[in-house]
């Protein structure tokens, strides 16, 4: 093949194969280090940190993400605040089981157009302002919410909180400006777990703020309304947070973001229709809809679950609640682990079956949480159903990056959205008529991620195989990569990076190859 | 073989006794009276309006009355505000049943009148209600009852209008916080805006 430097192999020059497979870091010789920059952590070339040092907030890397991650983590807060106080606001306004669906369903499908646009945002003010922009513009909404009187002000004011749940874009966005692409991937899923958790800390946030407004003397139908404040205020905190202490680039503040230009780079076109006619897009946007999906449903349903079954307080109907959001703090990225792992031994094959086995159990588990009818195996159930739902999306987001190297961000930007449309869609058929009590819809959401995981036992790469057939010898990873160029391109040399991808992604061949452990670059600048 | 079978059958004889310990609504007497003052079909605002209820025993049961101890009266959901809404859901097992969850009074039993006035608490949501009282034995289970509508729950219902909740305090709040917001953030934008151009 016309344009490879050298001879294959030559790339990892200076890689002992001895490195930590899992990065949270990157060594020297990969990644030479810019010995000239005064930052707390090692930097490259372009000042991207090549560590992540989790309890750090040394400017400017490791204050960006946590100011990322806390973002994020507000936006799921108060997108999900209203769930567990939802028996206390169905009597205020007088709601049907239909109008609590409709609900649920809009405050997770108003996302799936704010992250397209969040994109273009990002690329045109930089991920700084674009975080700002969304957190304080997104407070109003909040606020409104201690206005609404009626059903349909409910579903509006819901509709519209979930907007801010965009910061996903821009949280992945800013740390790939701030850190290497070879740590990118540990770095994007920790604190895309991390902002999950604002779905279960929020079940355990809200009833307790009703309690004590209600001891200082409010009415219920008052105190709830109070509550709503707290989210609100946060918002405010951190777009102020995010303004004053953030900056767009390790070395300042932005106008530089405009002549890298990283995204007008390729034809958004051409990026557009590889990701569309990949098949395998469209498996792993069903998947994520049946791992995060059916985690958003169930964050939305879980808590008023509690408590109308078990005849359970509001508050501790919510601690038990929490718990379900709450394992994202170490599923998630337990998850991601599990898919590496697999990896070393059984290359692509592993991290397919990883990936179906964590779904799968999740939704086996989901199912018995319909059938339990003691609380001690409800909760058991709940947590296992937690573990595998959230694992899963970690796993997904191992898989992902093999998927296509020119169109990576555009599929992983579908795979999110698929994720919001499988929530929207299990809240619409299990959730929000009365013609399947919760726990009903709990069983049959079990068996519909079931059977929406088995898609996975059809994406095949032509070099490494899928779950049962074996690779095709004569396949090649460059070969696969290439295929997203047409003749003209690549006599333009425009897949010189795909080529680097392609060489560093035969580890995900497993064993048979002497691999060099360091994971390939993943997530990409915007999602 | 045979103390095995004699087992499992005294376990599930066992059983059988146990689930039929639970009380159903439908296992008892409609043996008191009770009167409520709203008219049928009239509206009572919560936090303000009263409800004058009187109760008794209907003479023309038998004695078996010596069991009663206390009567409690609650505010139960007209079917009409049930549907839909499947956490107020009427079920015969009583343990179980959600259709009367606010209790109005509780007091000891006496053959004779007793008449209580209540004021519709503020925590009251807005639904169509009858009144239904039952009267209950040493151990606090349920052993009879009586009620302002018929079987069906269909006459005799009254509405409670609700309280908001919304407050001028709170509306005012939130329209501060929100133009807070929303200037805060033009106000550090233009900062910025300014403080770059001469550098960049």
């Amino acid at each position: 093949m016309a344009g490879i430097e050298g001879s294959p192999g030559s790339s990892m020059h200076g890689v002992t194969g001895r490195e930590p497979v899992h990065a949270f870091s990157v060594a020297s010789p990969i990644v030479p280090t810019d010995t000239t920059a005064k930052f707390d952590l090692p930097v490259d070339s372009e000042h991207k940190a090549k560590k992540f040092k989790l309890f750090s907030f040394a400017n400017p890397h490791m204050r960006t993400f946590h100011l990322s991650w806390i973002s994020f983590f507000t936006c799921f807060v108060s997108t999900f605040a209203a769930a567990p106080l939802v028996p206390i606001i169905r009597d205020n306004l007088n709601l049907t089981k239909s109008d609590i669906g409709n609900a649920g369903v809009a405050s997770v499908s108003g996302s799936i157009f704010s992250r397209l646009v969040m994109g273009a945002v990002c690329d045109l003010l930089g991920p700084r302002y674009g975080c700002a922009f969304l957190v304080m513009l997104s407070a109003p909404t909040v606020f409104c919410m201690s206005l609404v009187s009626s059903a349909g002000g409910y579903v509006a004011v819901r509709f519209m909180i979930g907007f801010s749940l965009a910061t996903f874009v821009s949280c992945q966005y800013w740390m790939s400006t701030m850190f290497n692409s070879k740590i990118i991937g540990t770095v994007n899923g920790t604190a895309a777990g991390w902002g999950n958790m604002g779905g279960g800390a929020t079940q355990l946030i809200m009833p307790v703020l009703y309690d004590i407004i209600k001891k200082t003397g409010s009415t219920p139908f008052t105190a709830w309304r109070i509550a709503f404040f707290i989210p609100g205020w946060l918002h405010i905190i951190m777009g102020i947070l995010v303004m004053t202490l953030g900056q767009d680039l390790p070395d300042g503040n932005r106008s530089a973001l405009q002549k890298k230009g990283n995204v007008a780079k390729d034809q958004f076109g051409k990026v557009l229709w590889y990701a569309v006619t990949n098949y395998r897009t469209w498996i792993f946007a069903l998947l994520y809809g049946y791992s995060m999906g059916v985690e958003l449903s169930t964050d939305n349903v879980i808590a008023e679950y509690f408590y109308d079954r078990f005849d359970l307080k509001l508050h501790l109907a919510g601690i038990i609640a929490a718990t379900f959001g709450m394992a994202n703090l170490l599923a998630r990225p337990f998850g991601g682990f599990a898919s590496d792992y697999s990896a070393r031994y059984f290359g692509m094959r592993g991290r397919l079956w990883t990936l179906w086995i964590l779904q799968t159990l999740g939704g086996v588990f989901c199912l018995l949480l319909g059938r339990a009818d003691s609380l001690p195996l409800a909760v058991a159930f709940m947590i296992i159903f937690s573990i595998g739902a959230q694992a899963a999306c970690g796993a997904t987001f191992g898989v992902i990056p093999f998927v296509s190297r020119r169109s990576l961000g555009i599929i992983s930007g579908l795979a999110g959205a698929g994720g919001n449309f499988g929530s929207g869609l299990t809240q619409l058929l299990f959730f929000s008529t009365s013609k399947y009590t919760t726990e009903e819809g709990l069983e049959y959401m079990g068996i519909m991620i079931i059977c929406c995981t088995l898609p996975v036992m059809l994406v095949h790469f032509p070099q490494w195989g899928s779950m049962f057939l074996p690779p095709n010898n004569k396949a090649s990873e460059e070969h696969y990569y290439t295929s997203e160029y047409t003749e003209e391109e690549v006599q333009k040399g425009m897949h010189h990076n795909s080529l680097k991808f392609a060489e560093n992604s035969r580890s995900e061949r497993g064993n048979r190859i002497a691999s060099a452990p360091t994971p390939p670059s993943a997530t990409p600048n915007y999602v | 073989m045979a103390t095995n079978a004699c087992l499992v059958v005294s376990l599930w004889i066992s059983c059988l006794l146990a689930t039929s310990h639970a009380t159903t609504f439908s296992s008892l007497q409609r043996t008191i009276i009770l009167t409520a003052s709203p008219q049928a079909g009239q509206v009572l605002k919560a936090g303000e309006d009263n409800i004058t209820l009187t109760w008794s025993l209907n003479t023309t049961f038998p004695s078996g009355t010596d069991s009663y101890k206390d009567v409690t009266v609650e505010l139960c959901y007209a079917p009409i505000s049930q549907k839909d809404r499947g956490w107020r859901k009427t079920v015969d097992e009583l343990a179980k049943d959600k259709t009367c969850q606010h209790n109005i009074v509780k007091k000891p039993y006496t053959s004779s009148n007793t008449t209580f006035t209540w004021t519709v608490r503020k925590d009251v949501p807005g639904a169509t209600y009858f009144v239904r009282a039952y009267a209950l034995d040493s151990a606090g289970r349920e052993v009879a009852f009586g009620q302002t509508t018929d079987a069906h729950k269909t006459a005799n219902l009254f509405e409670v209008e609700a309280i908001i909740g919304r407050h001028v305090s709170l509306d005012i709040a939130s329209a501060c916080f929100s133009a807070f917001s929303i200037l805060s953030l033009l106000g550090f934008f233009f900062m910025d805006k300014r403080k770059g151009k001469p550098s960049k």
